[in-house]
């Protein structure tokens, strides 16, 4: 198994008015090509700021102070990631929907209600794959032009076809310059000395300020009705739109993309925002909690969609949850967090036959089971305020085996047996 | 029978304070720790300074009639700012530093005065259409709509003209004109808590109507009201300035900030050689109008930003 | 067909609004004794007592009320608006001359100010709290608190008594003669619009001319309020879910500004642009008055002054219509552009 992302060590602090919320603890976690990880715990230990952390998308007052992000997307990563928290923004941008998408709790707010479904789902298009779309519509263009048309005609369709090549120029050299400093960038990956880091701030810099777009184009977007021009493409994109829905079984697509979201049934407004996420095929697909709105038999939809997608489309799936069942049935690894800590780490089976951290015991323990007779067992205590959470490890005013050294010091995340990783002074065994 | 008694648990945080005082305190520390609110109390303040120590501040000449401003002479020419008039004068020699003085007194009294009046029966009315609902809703908010519709500074100057020019006439008239606004909160507001189930569990414990909406749904609906009210101060005090400004406040030579305004219309162009010559004519007067009514908008700002339920936790 | 449906019971309604307003105005206005209305019809100075009292019985104003209601409102629709002393001609003749003047300047300030207060607006939401926020947060509640009076008196002095530009009036006198004129064509009445069509450039730019410092005006003091409702409103778009749903598929902040908030942040604005039209149009009286602009503003201050009647009540009848239109006609827009919205 190839690791595909991994985050080291992650802080992340919210500054807000009551006080600093020390939401993730120094957070690791590694996600592996091909498999679906499951990223478990109460509400508000942290899990969707860890996620929206591995795709820098923490809505301020939050703010990634230390740690690492490494991705490993490309075969030649293998030997060494790229650490996308020293990238630039542009980078991520780049990114964001298309290597790495992300799918939300709730679908219903998720889409914007005042633009058409069609045109949501081909945002997806049109930020990360407009070269293959202007391509494609020139080249529509040219079978066109090559038949007999009426000279009117003719002559509209050579103005797109001159305005979209101009466009394809421009972003392919556009591309080009960011290749080039891509490479610089990677060559320089590991390398910490001063001069390396100036030298790759200047290209972060520079990559910032490049400029993607045909001053031509621009202009001739904002002319009264030279601006039409754009239909072509919208219509391209629109083409692709309706395949990829009708691809994740959605009836009627062509209808659906002039919609609006309202008009959509919740279950149906899950598959958009699923389309949106996969339209680009990305590496990593991360689901937030998206079921946890829904009633059980969409539910039940929503997760096969997902399986079957992870088949074709998507390499990875990193699953978060507060729901154990989900957990088991879906994830081939999982974490535990608490509190911003990770706490466990293991294969699924492993984790639920053999938990090893006390918190972990405590949920799995306070699951109802079938034969279970007598009261239902809880974790007495309740969750910690994040402002000033219990120093060392956050878990020990509530834990039953509290030792002396559990206040003092945050318990190191280690390897108790193979692949199964605990964060818990028990199974230290005096080791630092 | 169990005879255990319960018990306290004993790790709960000590209960320092009431918690409607916490909110409240924590209301104020919000409100000051904005720098202009800061500046719209310190404005406001300064305003109160003037109004209170008038007496003080600039003697009347004649104190049964402390409005009436001095006039040293008769020139119709205003004079510039001296010793002895620090701020100039207006023409026919009345003193502007008298007149933005004791004007202050003019301003207060009519911001206040109809703003808590129309507060009062936007309170009331507001209630019972929005408790009562039904045809009593349906009435009252019809007439609402019929004086919304009214454009307000034409019907002010009609019915200022038929009641007699005068403050006291503004108040009325401007009284009577903004009523909906107030109801119409209110009246919302009410609306939205009168559905809540403690509201039905009210009833259903057989409390009168009367105790509910004075208990229970009122306390809820007023900060909507507090709201809108420090914000309406600033624009009533606008509009009582430019019925003054055509005349029909004050008559000449009373402390009146409207009517000092209007005086400049003939000495906007001085004379070839200085044609900003009456410059503090055209701009304090004014300018004391526009410094009261930001005073009040900074610190109605503030209140919005504090009580608004949507922006308190941030 | 539910729409048709939804515009009619809107002009019932404001049919029954407008008669509210014109029996409450009416009302008030009756409220003033016989001798003071009958001042309007006054022409001269001195009228001995005795005179006064047979115009009074003349004009029936000693009638009841309900009475002389029914007599102005039969004469409304036979299309008689009375007689205004203040515009020394019949009332709708004075609007057809006073209107064009005021239409002129709300036309081109509305979209200015609607314009520079979204323009504002969103940079005001885009800086949040960084120097350019404030720095608009602070204009915006300046412009807010001036009294509209003081500012236009301010520019006047400063422009015109200073410099020497942008004299007050609407056209300067040789543009007059030229409007005037035997050979001046009278379209619309709006001075920019008929210079055009009578192809006189000169008078186009003569009447601009005049137009820019109360449009400045206008500019400062409305667009504060546009100002601070976009900001807010963009503020709110930017908190909801679908950004976090953009910036997760890799929009651009400028897309995610420009194309997913502030769209749906205009909304709110739209409906404010159409109270603000119908708002500037029936408070021009202080503007026009320092302007020396004859419309309707003007017309106004004087006809409240004298206590002209028929000008009174056919002004509220008018400013009252156009409120109640503009609010339908907003409703409509608004139902268009925003596709969650189905009129009931």
């Amino acid at each position: 198994m190839e690791k595909l992302i991994e985050t080291r060590e992650l802080y992340t602090d919210f500054n807000t008015f009551e006080g600093v919320v020390k939401a993730l603890n120094g957070v690791s976690v590694v996600v592996n090509e091909g498999e679906t990880y499951g990223l478990v715990g109460e509400s508000g230990c942290g899990k969707s700021v860890t996620v929206r952390s591995m795709m820098r998308i923490v809505q301020a007052p939050g703010r990634i102070v230390d740690g690492k992000v490494v991705i490993f997307f490309r075969a030649e990563d293998r030997s060494r990631g790229i650490d996308i928290l020293r990238r630039s923004e542009t980078y991520m941008t780049s990114l964001r929907g298309d290597s790495i998408s992300m799918i939300f709790q709730e679908a219903s707010t998720s889409l914007n209600p005042v633009l058409s479904i069609g045109y949501q789902v081909g945002e997806s298009f049109r930020f990360h794959r407009r070269t293959q779309m202007l391509e494609e519509t020139i080249q529509e263009l040219e079978a066109e032009l090559s038949g007999s048309l009426f000279f009117l005609a003719r002559g509209w369709k050579r103005t797109q076809r001159g305005l979209f090549r101009r466009e394809l120029s421009v972003l392919k050299a556009y591309e080009a310059d960011i290749d080039r400093i891509d490479h610089e960038l990677y060559a320089l990956e590991d390398k910490t000395d001063r001069d390396s880091l100036r030298r790759k701030a200047l290209l972060n810099r520079r990559r910032d300020r490049l400029r993607e777009k045909s001053g031509l184009a621009e202009l001739a977007k904002r002319f009264p009705f030279l601006s039409f021009y754009q239909r072509r493409l919208d219509r391209t994109i629109t083409r692709h739109v309706v395949e990829l829905l009708r691809s994740l079984g959605v009836a009627n697509p062509e209808r659906i993309v002039d919609g609006y979201p309202h008009e959509l049934s919740g279950g149906m407004q899950q598959r958009i925002v699923i389309a949106i996420a996969l339209a680009c095929h990305p590496v990593l697909l991360i689901a937030d909690e998206p079921t946890s709105n829904l009633d059980v038999t969409i539910q039940a939809q929503i997760i096969d969609l997902i399986k079957s997608l992870k088949e074709s489309i998507i390499s990875s799936v990193l699953f978060i949850t507060h729901d154990l069942g989900l957990v088991a049935e879906v994830c081939d690894r999982a974490s535990v967090m608490y509190a911003g800590d990770i706490a466990e780490t293991a294969e699924v089976r492993e984790l639920f036959r053999n938990p090893l951290h006390p918190y972990a015991q405590g949920l799995l323990r306070s699951v109802p089971k079938v034969e279970q007779v007598g009261e239902l067992e809880t974790i007495p205590g309740s969750v910690p305020n994040l402002i000033d959470p219990p120093s060392g490890c956050r878990f020990h005013p509530r834990c039953p085996h509290r030792m002396e050294v559990c206040p003092q010091r945050k318990p190191p995340l280690i390897e108790h047996s193979e692949g199964h990783w605990v964060a818990c002074y028990l199974y230290t065994d005096g080791e630092q | 029978m169990s005879t255990e008694v319960l018990q306290k648990p004993t790790n709960l945080p000590p209960v320092t304070r009431h918690p409607g005082w916490r909110e409240f305190s924590f209301s104020m520390k919000r409100l000051l720790k904005n720098p202009l609110t800061i500046i719209g109390l310190v404005i406001i303040l300064f305003f109160v300074f003037l109004a209170v120590f008038a007496p003080v501040l600039a003697p009347p000449p004649r104190p049964h009639d402390p409005f009436l401003m001095p006039h040293d002479g008769w020139q119709i020419n205003p004079s510039p700012p001296s010793a002895k008039n620090p701020l100039g004068t207006l023409p026919s020699q009345y003193d502007i530093l008298y007149g933005v003085i004791w004007g202050t007194r003019n301003a207060f009294r009519i911001g206040i005065l109809v703003v808590a009046a129309n507060l009062a029966v936007g309170l009331v009315l507001g209630s019972i259409a929005g408790y009562f609902g039904g045809i009593i809703d349906e009435v009252v908010m019809r007439i609402a709509d019929i004086f919304y519709a009214i454009p307000i500074l034409v019907m002010a100057m009609a019915l200022v003209v038929a009641l007699g020019r005068g403050l006291q006439s503004v108040v009325v008239v401007l009284i009577i004109l903004n009523w909906p606004t107030y109801t119409r909160v209110i009246r919302s507001e009410i609306l939205v808590v009168r559905n809540m189930d403690f509201i039905l569990a009210a009833r259903a414990s057989g409390a009168s109507h009367l105790r509910i909406l004075f208990r229970h749904v009122l306390p809820n609906s007023i900060f909507s009201a507090i709201i809108v009210a420090s914000m309406n101060v600033g624009v009533t005090v606008l509009i009582a300035a430019a019925l003054s400004f055509l005349g029909l406040g004050s008559d000449t030579g009373y402390a009146d900030w409207g009517a000092m305004v209007s005086t400049c219309r003939n000495f906007i162009v001085g004379p070839a050689d200085n044609r900003l010559a009456y410059w503090y004519l055209v701009f304090i007067p004014g300018f004391t109008i526009a410094l009261f009514v930001l005073g009040w908008n900074l610190l109605g700002d503030a209140v919005r930003d504090v009580f608004d339920p949507r922006m308190r936790r941030k | 067909m539910s729409l048709l449906n939804y515009i009619i019971r809107r002009l019932l309604f404001m049919i029954l609004v407008l008669f509210g307003v014109s029996i409450l105005v009416f009302g008030v206005l009756m409220l003033i004794p016989p001798g003071m209305r009958v001042a309007a019809y006054v022409t001269s100075e001195k009228i001995p007592p005795d005179q006064i009292e047979s115009m009074i019985r003349a004009y029936g104003l000693t009638d009841p009320a309900p009475v002389q209601y029914f007599r102005w409102l039969g004469n409304v629709f036979r299309g008689d608006m009375g007689f205004s002393a203040t515009a020394e001609a019949p009332v709708l003749e004075g609007f057809r001359q006073y209107f064009p003047v005021t239409l002129e300047l709300v036309m081109y300030s509305t979209p200015l100010i609607i314009l520079v207060g979204i323009w504002l607006g969103t940079v005001g939401a885009i800086k949040k709290d960084k120097p350019a926020d404030h720095a608009i947060r602070i204009l915006a509640i300046v412009g807010y608190s001036l009294p509209t009076f003081w500012l236009g008196l301010l520019l006047m002095m400063f422009f015109y008594g200073y410099l020497g530009i942008f004299p007050p009036g609407t056209l300067s006198n040789q543009a007059k003669d030229v409007v005037f004129s035997p050979e001046w064509t009278r379209v619309t009445g709006l001075y920019t619009i008929d210079a055009i069509i009578n192809w006189r450039w000169d008078v186009f730019v003569d009447a601009l001319y005049h137009l820019t410092l109360p449009a400045v005006n206008l500019v400062i003091l409305d667009s504060a309020l546009i100002m601070r409702l976009m900001r807010s409103s963009m503020l709110e778009s930017l908190g909801q879910d679908y950004i976090r749903t953009a910036l997760a598929k890799g929009a651009t902040s400028r897309v995610v500004y420009m194309t997913h908030a502030r769209r749906n942040a205009m909304l709110p604005v739209i409906t404010i642009s159409g109270i603000l039209f119908a708002g500037l149009l029936a408070g021009m009286v202080i503007t026009e008055t320092i302007f020396a602009r004859k419309g309707i503003g003007w017309w106004m201050a004087r006809a409240a002054l004298q206590l002209d009647v028929p000008a009174i009540m056919f002004n509220v009848l008018f400013l009252g219509t156009v409120f109640v239109a503009v609010n339908l006609i907003v409703d409509l827009i608004y139902a268009a552009i925003d596709p969650r919205i189905r009129l009931a």
